[in-house]
């Protein structure tokens, strides 16, 4: 039977933030959300990135002319700050959980896998105890969920962000008879995390003695191309009916 | 940085660990140090280019840094000697024929300076030579390959000038650390002219005032070792980080040393790489040590840092004792005194990224390894969680356009106009932060409309949740334009709920990539008995068609006594190039051979 009006498409990043939420939402995260146009001091300073850092250097972030201090977020993290101090200010202590989707930008030239506009989802758990181990177990869950039980692998490698400390790269391997072929028993790089450096918890108000959390971020754009083999990023901001049409 | 295995070696009496069957060497030290300290962009003929992360620029710049790593990760002992960052000021005990002045000690917080007289410059060993170029670099004379081989090392860049070009004014050599003149010139060592300014750092002769090099980045041609030079002065010095990046940027000059300084390194390394650079230099080229000068304006301070055991565990989430904690700095050479359950370590000196508790629970998990780290769920959350107002409006509104047919698109930020303007936007267009985005839509449906048989589609109606900036505020709006290219636009009203909808997302599996190319649309009208489905039309059309075929529908329908009349509209298409007619006319004359055959009628 067809019905007489056709349904129409959904953004493939749309439908990934739909579903992360739904997922997160179970795991007691709640959405929580920022300004695209972010003063410095939120995306940079109070994530302990120093002033001379080379990421605060021209090529990479946009700058406002004629708005000095303000920037286009390079990245969803400086939610984390506004979140904590929002929650402080009320006098709500941790327990904090939170996942942040959104638009970030870096200032570069765009080709097949470069975006200068580009997705990316946050997460941020915060508590008396809250450790690496969790947050194994939290990306574990959340991949088995996405990649709809398949069984998964989360894996850390060390690495480096001025926000965290232990930091980590996240690699994920999808394995077992359900997993989409072309992504089974691969390693494959999802998204930098670690535990949230006890200076941005003091800069955001909360008290690094008392609290630690697990921080992490990851390119939805990314996931997007792996989850449905998309070649080109650029697809993402094309909006060519051709591309999401199959959505 | 590139770490070759032959070189790392003479850090070790102790074999390198060897590749598995069929890998070459190196790869047994890239999964070491992957999995434990950094990440390897590539390995080739048994040569890493190790990617050191920031953090670690203060001493992993250098073949020593990255085999104290290799030791603490492999449990494999350095040689004596090959660790220790000890002050050099105990050798310097001659008179000093060399003064040196620095005008700014906030950017040069030392400065030493050596003079070494006699020597015989000339071509450098293989070993050398072949070392130098697994670096990259060509070799030049005995001298300069020695100053490099030992900033490659050790990680403190030098540098050795001719003294000869130098001022001598009784018997005294003198250099000015100093800040450079705006507009004074300089010619480099690279033979190109460099235009500097006030707030560059250069090394100047003292007596003459020509400049002889910038400082930390680039040493001068005037004053190069040549292969008549017979005395040099070098120089190992500690420069501020910023300012040499500051300066290599204005000039676009990064150098190897500008590299390691801009990531700060420890004062206390310029007297061991002074030391070692002279040491290698004699016994390259012979010459006796005539002098030195040191100038040492904030001596590096001794540094503890305490972790407990209880909170390495509690961060980790894993149950370590007290001895895999002392194992772990015994084997990165921290000394560490305990006392109940705190682990107290006196940080070396290089290692200038060690500052807080937490930068020791991360040695401590990095080198037992985070696979040793199980994953354990959240425990459930205590309260459940706030449904975000605006979100939920976003995803009832999202849901409401789709379920009426529309497509959601998401388009750039960026425009021609609007109130908000990018001071530095790379590729130079739509600088403006946009106010609206109904152009882009039109634009989208307009170009959905040229595709929309094979898109299969009557008509294209477009929609985007997004982000404009108008009249001071940044607000999220949803825009749409419907079939009959009418727009509409209103504002997201946040909206409180109890809980989600959760509505379904894509149902897609796979995305298929779709031809750049034209496409070429025919239709075939056909009576068929009426038993016929046009499923099993379809398939006969399908089958005779080929892979060209990229889309085929019915069209219409309608009986005639015994007979039904089917049209359907193909579309054809190639991935790689651009279909002409007859490449059409041959799909269809395939086509209509078969349906002959099955005594269907072409209409």
């Amino acid at each position: 039977m067809e019905s007489n009006r056709e349904r129409g498409h959904i953004h493939p990043i749309s439908s990934l933030i739909r579903e992360a939420n739904a997922i997160f939402f179970e795991m007691g995260f709640e959405l929580a959300e920022g300004p695209l146009l972010e003063d410095e001091w939120h995306n940079f300073d109070a994530l302990n990135v120093p002033k001379d850092h080379p990421a605060r250097d021209m090529q990479d972030t946009f700058f406002m002319k004629a708005e000095p201090g303000m920037v286009l977020r390079t990245h969803t993290s400086p939610v984390q700050i506004r979140y904590m101090q929002e929650q402080v200010k009320k006098g709500i202590e941790p327990p904090y959980r939170i996942i942040v989707p959104g638009k970030v930008f870096r200032n570069e030239a765009t080709d097949m896998t470069h975006e200068a506009e580009f997705f990316q989802i946050e997460g941020l758990a915060v508590a008396p105890d809250v450790s690496m181990a969790h947050l194994k177990g939290t990306l574990e869950q959340f991949f088995e969920k996405l990649f709809k039980g398949t069984s998964v692998e989360i894996r850390f490698r060390p690495s480096f962000f001025p926000f965290t400390e232990p930091s980590v790269e996240v690699d994920m391997r999808l394995v077992g008879e359900k997993a989409p072929e072309k992504l089974r028993d691969r390693w494959i790089e999802m998204m930098g995390a670690g535990m949230v450096h006890p200076s941005v918890l003091k800069n955001a108000g909360v008290d690094p003695e008392k609290y630690q959390g697990f921080a992490f971020g990851m390119g939805l754009d990314r996931l997007a191309m792996l989850r449905w083999g998309i070649d080109d990023v650029r697809l993402m901001h094309s909006a060519d009916l051709r591309f999401i049409n199959q959505f | 940085m590139k770490i070759s295995r032959e070189w790392l070696q003479t850090f070790f009496e102790k074999s390198l660990p060897a590749g598995r069957q069929g890998l070459p060497d190196a790869e047994a030290l890239a999964n070491a140090l992957t999995f434990h300290a950094f990440e390897i962009e590539s390995v080739e003929n048994d040569v890493l280019d190790v990617k050191v992360t920031p953090n670690r620029g203060h001493d992993c710049l250098s073949y020593r840094g990255i085999a104290k790593e290799i030791s603490a990760i492999l449990d494999i002992p350095l040689i004596s000697g090959a660790t220790t960052l000890r002050d050099a000021n105990e050798a310097f005990s001659m008179e000093m024929p060399i003064k040196v002045q620095i005008q700014r000690t906030d950017l040069c917080n030392r400065y030493i300076a050596w003079s070494i007289q006699g020597v015989k410059v000339g071509p450098s060993p293989k070993w050398l030579v072949d070392r130098l170029l697994t670096m990259g670099q060509h070799s030049i004379n005995n001298v300069v390959d020695a100053t490099n081989y030992t900033m490659f090392n050790l990680g403190q860049p030098l540098h050795a000038f001719d003294a000869s070009k130098l001022k001598n004014v009784s018997g005294m050599f003198s250099i000015s650390v100093r800040v450079a003149k705006t507009g004074e010139s300089f010619s480099g060592l690279d033979k190109k002219q460099y235009i500097l300014a006030d707030t560059m750092l250069v090394i100047a002769d003292g007596h003459s005032d020509a400049v002889l090099g910038v400082a930390g980045i680039k040493g001068g041609e005037a004053s190069g070792i040549s292969n008549e030079t017979t005395d040099i002065i070098i120089e190992s010095a500690n420069f501020d980080g910023v300012s040499v990046r500051k300066t290599a940027a204005a000039l676009k000059l990064r150098t190897d040393a500008s590299q390691r300084f801009e990531q700060v390194i420890s004062p206390e390394l310029a007297g061991e790489g002074i030391r070692a650079a002279a040491k290698l230099i004699r016994e390259l080229a012979g010459g006796e040590l005539a002098g030195f000068a040191d100038q040492y304006a904030a001596l590096q301070e001794a540094k503890t840092v305490s972790v407990s055991l209880e909170k390495i565990n509690a961060v980790l989430g894993v149950s370590l004792q007290r001895e895999n904690i002392e194992t772990v700095f015994k084997r990165l050479q921290f000394p560490c005194t305990c006392q109940g359950d705190t682990v107290t370590i006196e940080v070396p000196n290089e290692r200038l990224d060690i500052v807080c508790a937490e930068d020791l629970i991360e040695e401590v998990g990095r080198i037992i390894g985070y696979d040793s780290i199980a994953a354990i769920p959240l425990p459930k959350s205590e309260k459940t969680p706030h449904v975000n107002p605006n979100f939920f409006a976003e995803e009832k509104m999202r849901e409401e356009m789709i379920e009426k047919g529309y497509s959601e698109v998401i388009t750039s930020v960026f425009s021609e106009r609007g109130e908000r303007v990018v001071l530095n936007k790379v590729d130079g267009v739509k600088p403006f932060l946009r106010d609206s985005f109904m152009e882009n839509l039109s634009e989208s449906r307009m170009k959905a409309l040229q595709y929309k048989d094979l898109l299969g589609l009557k008509d294209a109606k477009v929609f985007e949740i997004g982000t404009v900036w108008r009249s001071g505020k940044e607000e999220v709006v949803v825009a749409s334009v419907d079939a009959k290219g009418t727009s509409a636009e209103e504002i997201i009203t946040p909206i409180e709920a109890k809980k989600y909808a959760n509505y379904a997302p894509s149902s897609s599996e796979q995305y298929q990539s779709f031809s750049k190319y034209p496409y070429i649309v025919r239709d075939i009208a056909l009576w068929v008995p009426s038993k016929t489905s046009d499923a099993e039309v379809l398939e006969v059309i399908r089958h005779n068609a080929g892979e060209l075929l990229v889309r085929s529908e019915k069209f219409d329908e309608f009986k005639k006594g015994d007979k039904t009349s089917f049209a359907f509209r193909l579309i054809f298409q190639s991935f790689d190039r651009t279909l002409f007619d007859g490449d059409a006319n041959e799909r269809m004359e395939s086509i209509y051979m078969a349906v002959k055959e099955l005594r269907w009628e072409v209409r």
